[in-house]
């Protein structure tokens, strides 16, 4: 079984001052302080989607190695776009066959090193390559269109998706990690910001610099670190092509894989990229389409605030979403609290051509 | 913004114009162009240089710019559908007055430029050439 034995992570922010080294220092430290004894990690996996665009730095996960003190460890990092569940998934293979007892997981990104325009472009390198990407296109036009097909098959008008940002932003206001930490009111964000229209500033992902670093054992060796480990359980994932059939068929065939079928009591971490991915997830975990931004405030989703508002900071998001739900799960979030023995997160990359489902619980 | 001339060599039937697989076993079609079927596995795929014509299914207009393509901005990205039958996302072009479903062809035009070199990227953009509501 997987175990996992502490999280740490830094509040989601602009780190002018601070380095991708600097970011991965202080969450470790953090982290050595919870647990009861310094970690013997047999593998360091980074998972990051963009640092050698953004600061030209690879080799990132030997360095954070060294950087860290584990001389002599395994190292690895995993880049899929901004979908950290990968990483997620080839710790959780490591220590599932026994290759490793132990895995530091760290993820990482910084935004904020760029300004937006230039991290369009990195952004950007997501799109197929040989024309999208050569074109100028941006990863939000394509989430435009993808909103106005849905306003329109489903007959719904661009007030529907701000249901998203106001709750999210709510959510947020209690999370002491949380980005935009403040309210969003109905007429804030209609009057925001036009980005691809009927895209709005709030319809997109608060872009931020974090690192999250998680100790994930064996159930042997669990408990020399921690009396409280949450476990692991199931972790499924798929990859398509774009879609313009308003459906996500890479989280379709992650959640069948599992024989996922949603709950209320069930805590819920998403990857809102944008509103409308936001509603096409719910609506592959169940609720139904054209309503699912009406109907998702029954199920106990993204208390963290989600990408919105807790903030994106690339492909550690995962890594965000794996601690909150451990948190939550243990009860020590520091947020709103869920209530529930079982923890779901649902890892995509932006515009959700991958999709990695994790199973939690106590 | 850093154009490389090998790649772009490369990509000119993809850059410079639509060119398709068509695969002769399931009938799938690709762009760009590549000699394997993504649908059926089959090497049975035929090289078609489509007319670029088709039919405007969405579009937006796009505020936020990237780094080498602020001229363009706002930038009109419809979704096309070729007369071929497939779905792809391209910048448009001589755009005042978009309408859903008009007809589309595609054009050759200037993209962005190389600014250390002085290097210019071409590539395909769509133009209305018939708007739907004077079609009605
Ligand atoms: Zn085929």
């Amino acid at each position: 079984m997987v175990s996992i034995a502490e999280v740490s992570l830094t509040k989601v922010d602009r780190y002018y001052e601070y380095s991708e080294k600097d970011l991965a220092i202080e969450v470790y430290k953090q982290l050595e302080t919870k647990l009861k004894e310094r970690p013997k990690p047999d593998i360091i996996i980074v998972s990051s989607g963009y640092m050698e665009s953004i600061n030209k730095s690879t080799l990132s996960a030997v360095k954070i190695a060294n950087y860290l003190g584990f001389k002599g460890a395994k190292t690895l990092r995993v880049e899929n776009g901004d979908n950290g569940g990968a990483a997620i998934y080839t710790a959780y293979s490591f220590i599932r066959s026994g290759l490793a007892n132990s895995v530091l997981l760290v993820g990482i990104d910084k935004f904020s090193d760029l300004n937006s325009k230039q991290l369009n472009d990195v952004l950007a390198t997501n799109l197929l390559h040989e024309h999208e990407y050569h074109l100028g296109l941006t990863n939000h036009a394509y989430a435009a269109i993808l909103t106005k097909l849905y306003m329109k098959k489903y007959n719904v008008s661009y007030e529907y998706f701000t249901n998203w940002p106001i709750k999210m932003h709510d959510n947020a206001v209690e999370n002491p990690y949380a980005y935009l930490r403040f309210k969003a009111d109905l007429k804030t964000i209609v009057s925001s910001q036009l980005v691809a229209e009927p895209l709005r500033i709030f319809d997109t992902a608060a872009r931020g610099d974090g690192a999250s670093i998680i100790l994930m054992t064996n159930d042997e060796i669990v408990k020399k670190y921690t009396d409280t480990p949450v476990y692991l359980d199931k972790i499924s994932g798929a990859s398509f092509d774009y879609s313009y059939d308003l459906d996500l068929p890479s989280l379709k065939l992650a959640l069948k894989e599992i024989n996922y079928s949603l709950s209320q009591n069930d805590i819920i971490e998403l990857h809102d990229s944008y509103s409308i991915i936001a509603a096409l997830e719910l609506e592959e975990l169940g609720l139904e389409k054209g309503k699912s931004l009406n109907e998702f405030e029954s199920y106990q989703v993204n208390y963290s605030g989600g990408l919105k508002a807790r903030g994106y900071p690339g492909a550690a998001t995962a890594m965000y979403q794996l601690a909150e739900i451990v948190m939550q799960l243990r009860g020590d979030f520091p947020g709103r609290k869920a209530v529930g023995e079982k923890g779901i997160i649902i890892s995509t990359d932006d515009l959700a051509t991958s999709s990695y489902v994790s199973v939690l619980r106590r | 913004m850093r154009i490389s001339p090998p790649k772009n060599w490369r990509l000119k039937e993809t850059l410079y114009s639509v060119t398709l697989g068509k695969c002769e076993n399931c009938g799938n079609v690709m762009y760009p162009y590549q000699p394997l079927c993504n649908s059926c596995g089959s090497t049975n795929v035929k090289k078609i240089v489509s007319k670029g014509h088709g039919k405007l299914i969405e579009y937006t207009i796009s505020y936020q710019s990237r780094e080498g393509y602020e001229k363009a901005m706002p930038m009109a990205i419809g979704l096309i559908e070729l007369d071929e039958g497939i779905k792809i996302l391209a910048p448009l072009t001589e755009a005042e007055d978009i309408k859903e479903g008009s007809e589309v062809e595609a054009v050759l035009r200037r993209i962005t430029a190389d600014s250390t070199n002085g290097l210019i990227q071409y590539g395909i953009k769509f133009r209305v050439i018939n708007n739907a509501r004077d079609n009605r």
